[in-house]
C-alpha cells in the first residue's frame, strides 16, 4: 500500500472510506458451493475474503478477477455472462487491497488474471512488469472520453480499458449560496458574508492535514499557466525530468494558498477526519471534495450542489486531477486469452459500464454510457463538467516522489511557516533528488 | 497407562509429525523451493531421532522451542539481513533477463494504418486441441479470409467456410476450430505467436476473436549486451547501468522495468554517508530513546501510583474503580489513537476547545511529542496498573510491619521496602515495555505519521521513530526500497540488543535482592 506517500494515501483513505461504507458487510458465500450442473458457470456471488488477507487463488475456474467489495457485484455479473456465452468458468473475488496483494501475489505466482484499479498505479505495474498491454482497436477506443483513453496509456503504449473517470469540484450548500460563485473572490466574499451574519462557521473545508494533501492543493497551481507539476512531453505521458512545482506559474498558485492560509480560509486543521462533518453540519458553505463526499451529503439532509472549482485572480479556472478507474490484465495471467478477451470486448460494452456506474456513481469513461446517465443524473452531469478541464494524475513512477513532498510543502504555506517561493523551491530539490534515488 | 500404550502413542504422534513434515515437503516441492525441501527433510530425520531413541533426553524438551526460535526469530533476522544487502524494492524486483523479454513484449505497437482481423483460434484437422500447432483463421474487414501460422500469412479458400454476421470464422473444412476454453488453455503458446508478415511484424491475437498487426520497436544483442529502441530517430542505445536499462546518449532516459541484484553494503554505506539521513538518524534515534524511556516510566509510576492507592485497605469500592481504570487498556489501541487525533486538533478539537487553549498539538514538533507522550500515557497505565496491584498483593504483611515497627515512615517504606520488592517482580516487564516502546509504530503512525516535517524537507520527521522511518523508506516512500529498509531494520535491531543486554544484567542484579 503503498507509495503514493502521505498525500496519495490520504485522497485514497477517503476514497476508501466512501466505497467501504458497505464493505465487509457482504454476506459470505461459501467458496465451495458447487457450480450449477447444467452450465459450467459460476455461482453468481463474489467470493468474500475473511479478514483483510489476500483472497487464495482458485486453480480450477478459467478466469480469476480481482476487485473491491463493492464493485464486485456489478463484475460478477458480467462475469457470469461471459462465462455463460464462452462456456467457461469465471471467478470475481473480493480483494480488501488490491494494489499491494496483487503485487505480492502475482510476485508468487499465485495472482489473478484481471484486477480492477485506478489508472495511476500503472508506472508502478509496468515498472514491476505485473501488467500486460491491452491493445483495443482504434474505433473501440474512439468511443471513449480522450481524457479515460489517455490516462490507460504509459510510454506510448495502452494498458487498460477504462469505465469511470472522478474529480473533485466544489460541493456548495444551496440553502445558504442559491448560486455558486464563479471565482475564489466570489466564493470568499460570500462565505464571509454568511460568517459575520452568523449563517455559517467558517467559509470553505477543504482536506489540508498537518501532512498536506497534493490532490487537494494541485488545482490552485494548475490554475496559472504553466504551474502544475510535471510537464507533458509530446507523447502525451508526464515528463519525470521537468519538475513544474516551483515554476512561476507554481509560484503564483503558491501565493494564492498562502492568502487563503493567512484569511483561516484552508487549515491545516481541516483533514480527512472532520472534512466532510464541516460541511455536513453546515458549518462551511462551501466543500472542495469528489464525488464519495455526496453519499454522506445526502445522508445528512443537506441541500447540495456540485460546481466546477472555481477561477482564481490572475489565473485562469483551477483544473483538478482526474482519476480513471479501470480494467487490468496481469502480465503473469494464466489465462491470457480470456482476460484479454473479456477486458477488450466485455468492458467496452454500454451495458457493463452502466451497471459499474450504478455501484460507484462515477461518470462513466464511455461516452455513450456517460450521455444516458448524465441525462437523468445531474450530479453526474455536474461532477463530469467539473473535470471538462482536468489532466489525468500523473501515472509514472516518479509521482510517487511527489505526493509526500510536494503535499507537504503546500501544508507549509498554507500555515505559513514558509514563504511560497523558498518551500516550493525547496520541495522541486527534493523531488528531484527522490526521483533520481528511485 | 500402560507402557504399550505410551509407546503406541509415541509413534503415533511421531508419525503424525512426520507425516505433516511430508506434506509440508511435498507443497514446497510442487512450488520449486529445492533447499526448503532439503530442510524439511532434515527436520524429519532430527524429529526421528530424537523422539525415535531413548538417547537425547534434554533435547526431546528443548527442540520445539529451538525450531519455533529458528523459525519466528532467526530465519526473519537472516531473511532480513542478506535482504540489506541487495537492491530489491520497486522497479527491481524481477531478473535482468526478464527485463528484456518484457520490454521487447511491451514495445509491440499496433502498425499504423493495418487492418482489424476477425479471428479464430484453430489446429489442422486431426491434430490435438491441446499439443497441435496453432493457426490463426482471418478474416480482413474486407471479407478476404486468410490462414495464419508460423510460417506467414496464406489466403484461405472460401468453400466451405462459415462465419457470423461480424465475419468470425466458425468452420474451415481442414481445420479444427478450438473452444474459448481450448484456447485459453493455449494462452502461452498464443502469446508466443506471431504471424509474421514481412519487416519484423507480425499479426497477434487479442482475446478469443480479433488480432492485430504489431511490430516490436525494441530490440536486444545479446553479445554487446546493448536495447536499441528503433521508435526513436536516432534510434536511442540502452546500456544496463545502476540495475536499470539508461539510454547512453541521455542518462536521464530510462526504461522504467529495472531487475534485482546484490549491491553489497552500499544501503549501509548510504545509512552512514548521506547527511540528510546521518543528522536525521541522530535526531529521530535521540527522541525515539526519549519517548521510550518517558513512556515507561510516566505510565510506570502513574500505575504503580493508583495501585498503591488502590492497595490501601482503607479504600472502599475497589472493584469498580479498577474496572473503570482498566478500560483504556481493553479498548483497542487504534480506535483510542484516532480519538485522541481528533481531540488533539487545533481549531476544533477537544483538549483546546476545554482548556480555552489554542496550541497547534499535532503541527509544531514538541506539540506533536507532547500529544504522543499524553496519548501514550493514557494507552499504558492501566497495564502498569494492574501488573504493579499484582506485584503490590504478592508482597507479604509482615514485611511491611516490620518496617513500620522500625520506625520507617510511609515514604521509607515504599522507598526501601516496596519498591525493591516490586521492581524485582515488574523489572523485566519494564524491559518490556521499553522495548515494545521503542518499535511503538502503531501510536505514531495514527497520530502525526511521524510529522511535522520541518525544515522543507519530508524525510524526517519531529516525532519519527526508527521503525516509522523505515517503515516510510520501505512501503510509503518516495520509491519502496525494501533493500534499504531492510538495512535500517538491521541497524535497529543492532541498536536496540545493544541497549537491552545492559538492562537485563541490571534485572540479575536486582534479583539479588532475594
Amino acid at each position: 500500500m503503498h507509495k503514493r506517500a502521505f498525500g496519495g494515501v490520504a485522497v485514497m483513505g477517503v476514497a476508501a472510506l466512501a466505497l467501504s461504507a458497505c464493505g465487509g458487510s457482504t454476506p459470505t458465500p461459501s467458496s465451495t458451493q458447487p457450480a450449477p450442473a447444467a452450465s459450467e458457470t459460476t455461482t453468481g456471488v463474489p467470493e468474500t475474503p475473511t479478514g483483510t488477507a489476500a483472497p487464495v487463488r482458485d486453480a480450477n475456474v478459467d478466469l480469476v478477477i480481482w476487485t473491491d467489495a463493492d464493485r464486485s457485484k456489478a463484475v460478477q455479473k458480467y462475469a457470469d455472462e461471459f462465462a455463460a456465452e464462452n462456456g467457461v468458468t469465471v471467478k470475481v473475488q473480493i480483494s480488501t487491497d488490491t494494489r499491494a496483494q496483487f503485487k505480492d501475489a502475482t510476485k508468487v505466482g499465485k495472482g489473478p488474471d484481471v484486477i480492477v484499479g485506478a489508472h495511476d498505479w500503472l508506472g508502478e505495474l509496468v515498472q514491476n512488469s505485473t501488467v500486460a498491454p491491452i491493445n483495443l482497436s482504434a474505433d473501440v477506443a474512439s468511443q471513449f472520453l480522450p481524457n479515460a483513453i489517455a490516462a490507460t496509456k504509459f510510454n506510448g503504449q495502452s494498458y487498460g480499458v477504462p469505465y469511470a473517470v472522478e474529480n473533485i469540484g466544489l460541493m456548495y450548500n444551496k440553502d445558504l449560496v442559491p448560486n455558486p460563485p464563479k471565482t475564489m473572490d466570489e466564493l470568499v466574499a460570500t462565505g464571509e458574508q454568511l460568517v459575520k451574519e452568523g449563517k455559517a462557521k467558517q467559509v470553505l473545508s477543504q482536506f489540508v492535514s498537518k501532512t498536506g494533501n497534493a490532490y487537494f492543493a494541485y488545482p490552485y497551481l494548475s490554475a496559472f499557466p504553466d504551474g502544475g507539476i510535471f510537464a507533458v512531453k509530446d507523447n502525451g505521458d508526464y515528463d519525470p525530468n521537468k519538475l513544474l512545482v516551483n515554476s512561476p506559474g507554481s509560484i503564483k498558485g503558491g501565493e494564492v494558498l498562502a492568502a487563503l492560509g493567512k484569511k483561516k480560509i484552508l487549515s491545516t486543521n481541516v483533514d480527512d477526519t472532520n472534512q466532510d462533518a464541516l460541511f455536513d453540519t453546515k458549518a462551511a458553505p462551501f466543500m472542495i471534495s469528489g464525488p464519495w463526499s455526496v453519499a454522506k451529503a445526502k445522508e445528512a439532509g443537506v441541500n447540495y450542489g456540485i460546481a466546477p472549482l472555481p477561477s482564481l485572480a490572475g489565473g485562469g479556472a483551477m483544473k483538478p486531477f482526474l482519476g480513471v478507474q479501470m480494467f487490468y490484465v496481469s502480465s503473469k495471467a494464466k489465462n491470457a486469452t480470456l482476460a484479454q478477451e473479456f477486458v477488450t470486448n466485455y468492458i467496452p460494452r454500454k451495458e457493463v459500464q452502466l451497471a459499474l456506474f450504478e455501484v460507484g456513481k462515477r461518470p462513466p469513461a464511455l461516452k455513450a454510457a456517460y450521455d444516458e446517465v448524465a441525462a437523468s443524473d445531474p450530479d453526474v452531469k455536474a461532477w463530469y463538467e467539473a473535470g471538462a478541464d482536468g489532466l489525468p494524475m500523473p501515472n509514472i513512477p516518479a509521482m510517487n516522489s511527489v505526493w509526500g513532498p510536494f503535499g507537504q510543502a503546500t501544508a507549509d504555506i498554507i500555515s505559513g511557516k514558509s514563504d511560497p517561493k523558498t518551500r516550493l523551491d525547496a520541495a522541486a530539490k527534493e523531488i528531484a533528488a527522490n526521483i533520481a534515488k528511485g | 497407562m500402560t507402557k504399550l500404550t505410551a509407546l503406541v502413542i509415541k509413534w503415533v504422534l511421531i508419525a503424525l509429525a512426520l507425516a505433516g513434515v511430508l506434506w509440508v515437503a511435498t507443497q514446497l516441492a510442487i512450488a520449486g523451493y529445492t533447499m526448503a525441501v532439503i530442510v524439511a527433510g532434515m527436520l524429519g530425520i532430527g524429529i526421528l531421532a530424537v523422539y525415535g531413541t531413548r538417547r537425547n533426553v534434554p533435547l526431546k524438551y528443548l527442540l520445539p522451542g529451538m525450531l519455533l526460535l529458528v523459525a519466528f526469530q532467526l530465519w526473519p533476522i537472516i531473511f532480513t539481513a542478506s535482504l540489506s544487502l541487495t537492491n530489491y524494492g520497486d522497479g527491481h524486483l524481477i531478473s535482468k533477463e526478464e527485463t528484456v523479454t518484457d520490454i521487447i513484449a511491451q514495445s509491440v505497437r499496433e502498425v499504423p494504418d493495418s487492418p482489424r482481423y476477425r479471428m479464430s483460434v484453430a489446429t489442422k484437422e486431426g491434430a490435438s486441441a491441446t499439443t497441435g500447432d496453432l493457426v490463426l483463421l482471418l478474416t480482413k474487414p474486407d471479407d478476404t479470409m486468410f490462414v495464419g501460422d508460423t510460417g506467414g500469412l496464406e489466403p484461405l479458400p472460401a468453400d466451405g467456410v462459415e462465419k457470423t454476421t461480424t465475419g468470425k470464422i466458425t468452420k474451415a473444412p481442414g481445420y479444427t476450430i478450438l473452444t474459448a476454453r481450448e484456447v485459453n488453455a493455449r494462452s502461452k503458446d498464443l502469446s508466443a505467436l506471431a504471424v509474421p508478415t514481412g519487416d519484423g511484424g507480425g499479426i497477434k491475437p487479442v482475446g478469443l476473436s480479433e488480432a492485430f498487426e504489431g511490430k516490436p520497436s525494441v530490440t536486444y544483442d545479446a553479445s554487446a549486451d546493448r536495447l536499441t529502441d528503433s521508435s526513436t530517430t536516432p534510434p536511442t542505445v540502452f546500456e544496463p547501468k545502476n540495475a536499470r536499462w539508461v539510454s547512453t546518449a541521455d542518462p536521464s532516459v530510462a526504461f522504467p522495468q529495472g531487475w534485482q541484484e546484490n549491491v553489497g553494503f552500499a544501503n549501509f554505506t548510504r545509512i552512514f554517508t548521506d547527511e540528510t539521513l546521518r543528522a536525521g538518524f541522530v535526531k529521530i534515534f535521540i527522541w525515539n530513546v526519549v519517548f521510550a524511556v518517558v513512556s515507561v516510566l510516566s505510565t510506570f509510576l502513574l500505575g504503580m501510583l493508583i495501585a498503591l492507592l488502590f492497595n490501601d485497605p482503607r479504600l472502599k469500592g475497589k472493584a469498580i474503580y479498577r474496572s473503570l481504570l482498566i478500560l483504556p487498556y481493553a479498548l483497542p489501541g487504534f480506535i483510542t489513537a484516532l480519538v485522541w487525533r481528533g481531540m488533539f486538533n487545533q481549531d476544533y478539537g477537544l483538549i483546546n476547545g476545554a482548556l480555552g487553549l489554542n496550541v497547534d498539538w499535532l503541527g509544531s514538533p514538541w506539540g506533536a511529542k507532547a500529544a504522543i507522550l499524553i496519548t501514550n500515557l493514557w494507552l499504558g497505565f492501566p497495564y502498569m496498573f494492574i501488573v504493579c496491584t499484582g506485584a503490590l498483593q504478592s508482597i507479604p504483611r509482615d514485611v511491611r510491619e516490620a518496617a513500620i515497627i522500625d520506625g520507617a515512615n510511609a515514604f521509607r517504606t515504599l522507598r526501601s521496602i516496596i519498591m525493591p520488592l516490586l521492581l524485582v517482580a515488574v523489572g523485566p516487564l519494564l524491559i518490556a515495555s521499553f522495548a515494545f516502546n521503542f518499535n511503538n509504530f502503531g501510536l505514531i503512525y495514527l497520530l502525526t505519521k511521524g510529522g511535522p516535517f520541518d525544515g522543507n524537507d519530508t524525510s524526517i520527521g519531529s516525532s519519527d521513530l526508527l521503525i516509522t522511518y523505515a517503515y516510510r523508506l520501505a512501503f510509503s516512500g518516495s520509491a519502496p526500497n525494501y533493500g534499504f529498509a531492510a538495512a535500517v531494520s538491521v541497524v535497529i535491531f543492532i541498536i536496540v540488543a545493544l541497549m537491552t543486554i545492559p538492562a537485563f544484567r541490571q534485572t540479575k542484579a536486582l534479583e539479588e535482592v532475594n
